[in-house]
């Protein structure tokens, strides 16, 4: 598929682009808020990074999605991924540093009170982060099409 | 330190594993210094913790300190430990041969982290749903790293592995559904003293989750009905791939079922249930004939070596399902040894392919002076897997056999005798084609030829000959290793039959 092709599937809508832009920030807020609530109620990271990242894909569909590759910054969603691994990993080798096993959570509670609740939202918002970058990639990548692929066999990861 | 290592051997590779995304800001090909690091370190832990368990016997670690059996619990013992060492110095040995040999994109070697981090999780860990949570890291890996291939093919290959894979880990959650209904418990030694107690051995509940969680993990292992994903994804992955997975993810699934047969179920429920045994057994002989004969009947050599795997899992499931001391050290030996040797084999296909243009059983008629170095290491590796002996495939043949007999199962043995009958077959007929054949493809016509598989270039490294030479000395040396290993496992496994 040529790029012409794919720009000709984008059709610009005043009222979807006024739609996302209202609707964007709540959906945020909305993943957020089920990622928070994944400690002690239904509700999560996998949950909420999937919303989070569905926020990309409304802002491909209303600007078009080599707008939306454009805007987006390839080094936030490399930095959300990983980011969101080495944060749940240094959480649970923090432990072990405090002479406890992996992810024995409460030994920080010597710093911060109710260090518990609070180290399980940043496992929850680490998990959201990948999650959230690995669905705009996938997205992201799908949309190309195989064919970018092929035209281009030296252009790797 | 010692007693958090089982659950380091698991973070590290999955630290590594997220880096190269990272990196690939700065470099493209920042992916194997950063896999080789880790990697190194990852041998050494794991050889620490080998060391351990076979000084001071099992080490168990509690995750987030939950104490066991309603925490998560990583256990290593002379058995895990065994397994959880190969997989860190096989991935290791692969980095050698991908250094040339490639895919070098930096997501490549985050996959490819991320499915060491997989394997070693099932190896350690003593709970049957974590155990799950790993299989599907391992599978999702390894799909990823097969569609890594250029050719569409590749992608075929791993959309096949895919929609198979994810069938056989569904039955696998559904066994594990069935087993929390009738134990309420996850954890495998919890399990094992439940199961027979809470509910009888042979209730359909039990029978039920056995043949649902057996039957999904030989989906993964490749035995015969089930094998249909492998050839296409061996012989269809880059070398690196087809070297990488062919050596582990089949081998650590058998060792999970050998895990689940022994620390859950236990041999009191193979006793107990004589036809779970028998459809075990009899599972693994047809995979033995039929991975054979289908091998003699392949004409490319990938394919052929594939199937060889097929047969020769079918031998290692035998093993396990006979359950004697003595079958089931010759089992693990043929386990590891296997790895080892087919690894190696998957290997110097590619070295022969990239120097000769060969893929073929015809095509590798008179190879034997091209390529003498590989093509002799090939031909000892095959030897090896044939199990002509000093080499390991002879000790875990042999100690197979032996432990058939005493068991007086008369129909195994004699399909164990006559599986090294099939495997000389086809491995005798490539090692003939190799050194007493006319060359059918002569060196004048080959290099601007030779098929491009991965794109990543025809040259042949040191490293790459290097790692299947290594196999080839390693499938002949570990021989010598095999007594002190045995007195190990004999440590481990002899609490475990209950004898």
């Amino acid at each position: 598929m040529s790029s012409d092709e794919r720009t000709g599937l984008y059709v610009e809508s005043t009222i979807i682009m006024t739609t996302v832009r209202v609707v964007s920030p709540f959906v945020l807020t909305f993943a957020l808020f089920v990622m928070f609530h994944g400690a002690n109620s239904p509700g999560g990271g996998f949950q909420g990074g999937v919303i989070a990242g569905s926020v990309v894909m409304m802002l491909a569909f209303a600007y078009g999605i080599d707008a939306a590759r454009d805007w987006l910054d390839v080094r936030v969603v490399a930095a959300l991924a990983s980011g969101g691994v080495l944060t749940f990993a240094a959480i649970g080798l923090g432990t072990m540093l405090l002479g406890g096993n992996f992810l024995e959570y409460h030994l920080y509670e010597q710093f911060i009170s109710h260090v518990v609740a609070y180290a399980i939202e940043l496992v929850e918002l680490a998990i959201g982060g990948i999650v959230a970058s690995v669905a705009i990639g996938l997205f992201f990548l799908l949309a190309a099409g195989f064919g970018h692929a092929v035209d281009s066999p030296e252009d790797e990861s | 330190m010692i007693e958090q290592l089982p659950v380091l051997l698991v973070v590290l590779p999955i630290v590594g594993g997220s880096i190269p995304l990272v990196a690939s800001l700065v470099s493209d090909r920042a992916g194997w210094p950063v896999a080789t690091l880790t990697l190194v370190g990852q041998a050494g832990l794991a050889g620490l913790l080998a060391w351990t368990v076979s000084a001071s016997g099992t080490v168990s670690y509690a995750v987030g300190g939950f104490a066991a059996p309603y925490g998560i619990e990583l256990v290593v013992d002379g058995l895990s430990g065994a397994v959880a060492l190969l997989v860190a110095v096989v991935s290791l040995g692969v980095l050698a041969y991908a250094r040339q040999a490639g895919p070098h994109s930096n997501a490549f070697y985050g996959l490819y982290l991320l499915l060491v981090a997989g394997l070693t999780g099932m190896t350690v860990t003593g709970d049957v749903f974590n155990l799950y949570v790993f299989l599907e890291i391992t599978g999702l890996a390894a799909y990823g790293l097969v569609a890594s291939g250029r050719d569409a093919s590749a992608a075929v290959a791993a959309l096949k592995y895919l929609i198979i894979g994810t069938v056989g880990a569904s039955l696998y959650l559904l066994g594990v559904g069935y087993l929390l209904a009738a134990t309420g418990t996850l954890n495998m030694a919890d399990l094992a003293s439940k199961l027979g107690e809470m509910a009888a051995y042979d209730s359909t509940l039990v029978l039920t989750a056995f043949g649902l969680m057996i039957g999904g993990l030989t989906v993964k292992v490749a035995l015969f009905p089930l094998h249909t994903w492998q050839p296409d994804a061996y012989a269809n992955a880059p070398d690196t791939v087809s070297a990488f997975i062919s050596a582990l993810v089949s081998t650590v699934s058998a060792y999970a079922l050998a895990r689940l047969l022994f620390s859950v179920f236990t041999v009191e429920f193979l006793a107990a249930v004589p036809v779970a045994r028998w459809a075990l057994v009899g599972l693994a002989c047809v995979s033995i004939i039929a991975g054979s004969a289908l091998a003699v009947s392949q004409d490319s050599v990938q394919r052929m070596l594939a199937y060889s795997s097929v047969s020769q899992f079918g031998l290692v499931i035998a093993g396990f399902a006979i359950a004697t001391p003595l079958a089931v050290v010759g089992a693990t030996v043929h386990l590891l040894g296997h790895a080892v040797m087919k690894g190696g084999l998957f290997a110097a296909t590619g070295v022969i392919e990239r120097k000769t243009g060969a893929t073929t059983v015809n095509g590798y008629a008179g190879m034997g002076s091209r390529v003498p170095l590989s093509a002799f290491s090939f031909a000892v590796l095959s030897l090896a897997m044939v199990g002509v002996p000093p080499a390991v495939g002879f000790v875990g043949k042999w100690y197979i056999v032996l432990g058939a007999v005493n068991a007086e199962n008369w129909p195994v043995v004699a399909v164990l005798l006559a599986s090294t009958l099939l495997t000389l077959a086809y491995f005798a007929r490539l090692v003939e084609r190799l050194y007493f054949a006319e060359a059918t493809i002569h060196s004048e016509e080959t290099p601007a030829e030779a098929p491009v598989t991965d794109g990543s270039g025809q040259a042949v490294s040191f490293g790459m000959i290097a790692v299947v030479v290594v196999a080839a000395a390693l499938a002949v040396a570990l021989t010598a290793a095999v007594p002190a290993f045995e007195q190990v496992l004999r440590d481990t496994l002899l609490p475990i039959l209950n004898q």
